[in-house]
C-alpha cells in the first residue's frame, strides 16, 4: 500500500509537469479548443505511459470534481493564489471554459474570477463577452479589467447603452480599444456627467460633431473632467493664447493642466517668446509650436523653447502660484465687498 | 522699448523679471534698536548683504596697501535680502522699542549708489531728487551727515518724503539744522548753493521701468507721453550737471536712475561731463566702480557692458533694479 501511495503522488506531480509541459508545447490548444480540465486529465494519461497503469486505480475524474483539488492544481503551474468561490463547481466549471473558449488563458481565468468576488460569475462572463462583441481581443479586455476592476460591476443593459451612446458620439469599435485603454471609467461613469461634458464642447467651445469625436478619442481623460473647467481651459486657449479649435483637438491641448498650461505659457509671454494674436490673428514674432510648448519633457522645454534655465523657471513657478492665489483671494473679496454693498 | 538691441540674449530674463513681482529687501534703522532688528531678520531666514559683501573684503591679506578710493563705501547700512531664489516676502514693518520704525522696505539696488558715494563722517550731502525718500533715508542712517539737504521738485512727494522722515528719524535730527526738506527746481542748485557741499546724490527721475510695464494707465511709453519722453533725458543732464556745480571741487557725486536705456543712463552722465567742461570749465572724472560691483556680484545681477557706471539689472533668483549708477569726482 506505501508503494502504491508512493506512486500516486508521482502521479500527481507527473500530471502537474505534464500539464506544464503540454502548455508550452502547445499553445494552439488554448485558443479555440476546450480544456476542461477533464480533457487535460487524459491528455496526460496518454502522455505518462507505463507509471499510469499502475495507478489506474486512482480515478482521475474524481479529483476533477473536487473543487479543492482543482485551486490547488492551477496555483502549482502558475503560482497564483485563488481565493475562495462560493457558487457550485459546475457553474464555475462553465464559466471557466466558457472563458477559455473565449480565447482567455488559465492565468487570466483565475486573475478575473479573484478580481470581484461579490460579481456572480456568470454575471462577469456576460460582460466580458460584451466587451468581446465590441470587437476587442481578449488581452486588451483582460488589461482593462485588471486595471479597472469596477468594469465587472457592470450589467450588461448598462453595458449596452453606453456602447451605443458612445458609437453615436462617433467613436466606433475601432476607437472603443483605445477608449477602453486611456479612460476605462467612460463605461462606469454616470451618464448625465458624460452628457454635461459633451454639452460644454459642444455649445461652450464650439467644437464640430467630428471635432468631439477626435478630441474624445485622443484624450478620454476629458470625459473625467470638470465641465466648468474644462470650459475655462478652452477659454485660455482661444483667447488667451489664441489658439482656435482645430489646432486645439491637434494638440491635445485639454489633457494637459491648467497649472502646466499657465505655467509654461506666461513664462514665454513675459520672456517675450510669445505673443496672443491681434484680432487679424497676426504676431509681431513666431509664436512656438504648441507642441514645443506643451508636448515636451520641461528640459527640452526650457533649452530649445524658452531658451532659459531650470532655476529661473522654479522661481516663476513659485511666483506664479502666489499670483493666482492672491488673485483668486482678492476677487472673492471683491465678491464680498460687492454682495455687501447689494444688501444695503 | 528697444531693450532687446541693447540686451540681446540677456533680455528675455530682464523682462520676464520686470513682469515678475520685485524683490525687496529690509534697511534696518539704526536709529531704533538695531541689534534686535538684525537678529529678527535673521531669525527669518535673510541676512544682511551689505555684511557679507563687505567682510570677506576685510580679511584679505593685502591690507597694507590703503584700498583705491573706489572701494570706500558709505558704513553703517545695514541691508537684509533673502538668499537668491527665495521669494519669502519681509512682513510689514512695526514701531520699535524707541517709538520709530524698525526696518524700511526698499529695492536693495536702491542701497548700492548711496553705498558707492562713500560717506565720510562730517561730510554736507545733497539729495537733489530726493522722494520718495527711501535713499534719504540710507543716507541719514549712514550717520556720516553733518548737514542733509532733501529737495524734490514736486510738493506732493516731498510730503511723501517728511512721512518717511517722521517714521523712522529721532525728532532732534529732524528738527534741527541736520536735515532741510525743500520742494524747489533741483535744475536751479548750481546757482543756488554752487561749491557747496562733499558728497551729492542724483537720482533723478526716469521711466521708471518696472513699473511703466506694468500699469495701463498714463504709461510714460504710450505714444501720447513721447514729447515727455524724449524730454527726459535733457532734464537729467540738467539735474546732473546742477549737482555736480553745487559739488565742492574735489567732491564726490553719484548719478542714478532706475531705467535700462542708456540715454537715460551714459549718455545723461557723458553729456553732463561735456557741459560741465565746455560751459563751466569745470572738469569731472568718472570713477571706476568695478571693484565696488565685484563686493555685490553675489547678491545683484550685474549687465557687463557699460561703459561708464554700473547697471544692475533684474533676474529671477535675484529680482533687485533696473538701478543704473555712477560715480564721479569733482576734480579740485
Amino acid at each position: 500500500m506505501a508503494a502504491l501511495g508512493r506512486q500516486v503522488c508521482d502521479w500527481h506531480r507527473l500530471t502537474a509537469l505534464s500539464w506544464a509541459c503540454l502548455s508550452r508545447r502547445t499553445p494552439h490548444l488554448r485558443e479555440r479548443r476546450r480544456m476542461s480540465p477533464s480533457l487535460f486529465c487524459k491528455l496526460t494519461t496518454v502522455c505518462s505511459g507505463e507509471s499510469l497503469q499502475e495507478s489506474s486505480c486512482v480515478r482521475p475524474k474524481k479529483y476533477v470534481l473536487d473543487p479543492e483539488y482543482s485551486t490547488q492544481l492551477v496555483p502549482c503551474l502558475h503560482g497564483e493564489q485563488r481565493t475562495r468561490v462560493e457558487p457550485k463547481s459546475s457553474e464555475l466549471e462553465k464559466v471557466i471554459s466558457s472563458l477559455q473558449d473565449m480565447g482567455f488563458d488559465e492565468a487570466h481565468v483565475n486573475s478575473l474570477l479573484s478580481m470581484q468576488p461579490t460579481v456572480h460569475p456568470q454575471q462577469l462572463l456576460d460582460i466580458i463577452s460584451e466587451f468581446l462583441l465590441l470587437g476587442l481581443h481578449p488581452e486588451p479586455v483582460f488589461m482593462a479589467m485588471k486595471k479597472s476592476p469596477q468594469l465587472l460591476k457592470l450589467s450588461t443593459v448598462q453595458m449596452k447603452k453606453r456602447s451605443s451612446y458612445l458609437r453615436k458620439l462617433g467613436l466606433g469599435e475601432g476607437k472603443l480599444k483605445s477608449l477602453l485603454h486611456g479612460c476605462p471609467e467612460v463605461f462606469t461613469m454616470r451618464q448625465r456627467d458624460i452628457e454635461s461634458v459633451v454639452k460644454v464642447l459642444k455649445e461652450k467651445c464650439l467644437f464640430t460633431v467630428q471635432q468631439i469625436t477626435e478630441l474624445l478619442h485622443r484624450c478620454p481623460a476629458v470625459f473625467q473632467e470638470d465641465p466648468s473647467k474644462l470650459e475655462y481651459k478652452f477659454q485660455y486657449a482661444y483667447f488667451r493664447m489664441g489658439i482656435k479649435q482645430r489646432d486645439i483637438v491637434r494638440s491635445d491641448f485639454l489633457q494637459y493642466s491648467v497649472t502646466k498650461i499657465k505655467q509654461r505659457h506666461m513664462y514665454l509671454e513675459r520672456l517675450g517668446r510669445y505673443q496672443t494674436p491681434d484680432k487679424k490673428g497676426q504676431t509681431q514674432i513666431p509664436n512656438p509650436l504648441l507642441k514645443d510648448i506643451l508636448r515636451v519633457s520641461e528640459d527640452e522645454f526650457l533649452a530649445r523653447t524658452a531658451c532659459s534655465s531650470a532655476e529661473e523657471f522654479e522661481v516663476f513657478k513659485k511666483l506664479l502660484e502666489r499670483e493666482e492665489e492672491e488673485s483668486e483671494s482678492h476677487v472673492s473679496e471683491e465678491e464680498e465687498e460687492d454682495e455687501e454693498e447689494e444688501e444695503l | 522699448m528697444t531693450y532687446s538691441v541693447q540686451f540681446g540674449d540677456l533680455w528675455p530674463s530682464i523682462r520676464v523679471s520686470l513682469l515678475s513681482e520685485q524683490k525687496y529687501s529690509a534697511l534696518v534703522n539704526n536709529f531704533d534698536a538695531w541689534d534686535n532688528v538684525s537678529a529678527k531678520l535673521e531669525h527669518l531666514g535673510a541676512k544682511d548683504f551689505v555684511k557679507e559683501a563687505i567682510s570677506p573684503q576685510e580679511l584679505e591679506p593685502e591690507s597694507d596697501l590703503s584700498p583705491p578710493p573706489s572701494l570706500n563705501y558709505s558704513p553703517n547700512l545695514r541691508c537684509f535680502t533673502f538668499p537668491r531664489g527665495d521669494i519669502s516676502r519681509f512682513p510689514p514693518a512695526r514701531l520699535g522699542s524707541l517709538g520709530l520704525m524698525d526696518y524700511y522696505l526698499m529695492d536693495a539696488a536702491s542701497l548700492l549708489p548711496v553705498l558707492a558715494l562713500g560717506l565720510q563722517p562730517g561730510d554736507t550731502v545733497l539729495d537733489l531728487c530726493a522722494a520718495p525718500g527711501g535713499k534719504t533715508l540710507a543716507l541719514l542712517q549712514t550717520g556720516c551727515c553733518r548737514n542733509l539737504a532733501a529737495n524734490d521738485l514736486s510738493t506732493s512727494r516731498t510730503g511723501r518724503l517728511q512721512k518717511v522722515l517722521h517714521s523712522y528719524v529721532p525728532q532732534d535730527i529732524r528738527e534741527g539744522n541736520q536735515v532741510r526738506v525743500t520742494s524747489w527746481d533741483g535744475r536751479r542748485w548750481g546757482e543756488l548753493e554752487g561749491d557747496t557741499y562733499d558728497r551729492v546724490l542724483v537720482d533723478v527721475p526716469c521711466t521708471t521701468d518696472r513699473h511703466s510695464l506694468h500699469e495701463e494707465e498714463n504709461n510714460i511709453f504710450q505714444r501720447s507721453r513721447k514729447k515727455e519722453r524724449q524730454m527726459l533725458p535733457m532734464l537729467q543732464v540738467q539735474l546732473l550737471a546742477a549737482g555736480l556745480l553745487a559739488t565742492k571741487p574735489g567732491g564726490h557725486v553719484v548719478y542714478s536712475t532706475c531705467s535700462l536705456s542708456h540715454l537715460q543712463n551714459e549718455y545723461v552722465v557723458q553729456g553732463a561731463i561735456e557741459l560741465l567742461a565746455n560751459q563751466y570749465s569745470v572738469k569731472v572724472q568718472v570713477e571706476d566702480l568695478s571693484h565696488f560691483r565685484k563686493l555685490f556680484m553675489d547678491t545683484f545681477s550685474f549687465f557687463p557692458s557699460c561703459q561708464v557706471g554700473e547697471l544692475v539689472i533684474p533676474n529671477l533668483m535675484a529680482n533687485f533694479g533696473p538701478m543704473y549708477f555712477c560715480k564721479m569726482h569733482r576734480l579740485p
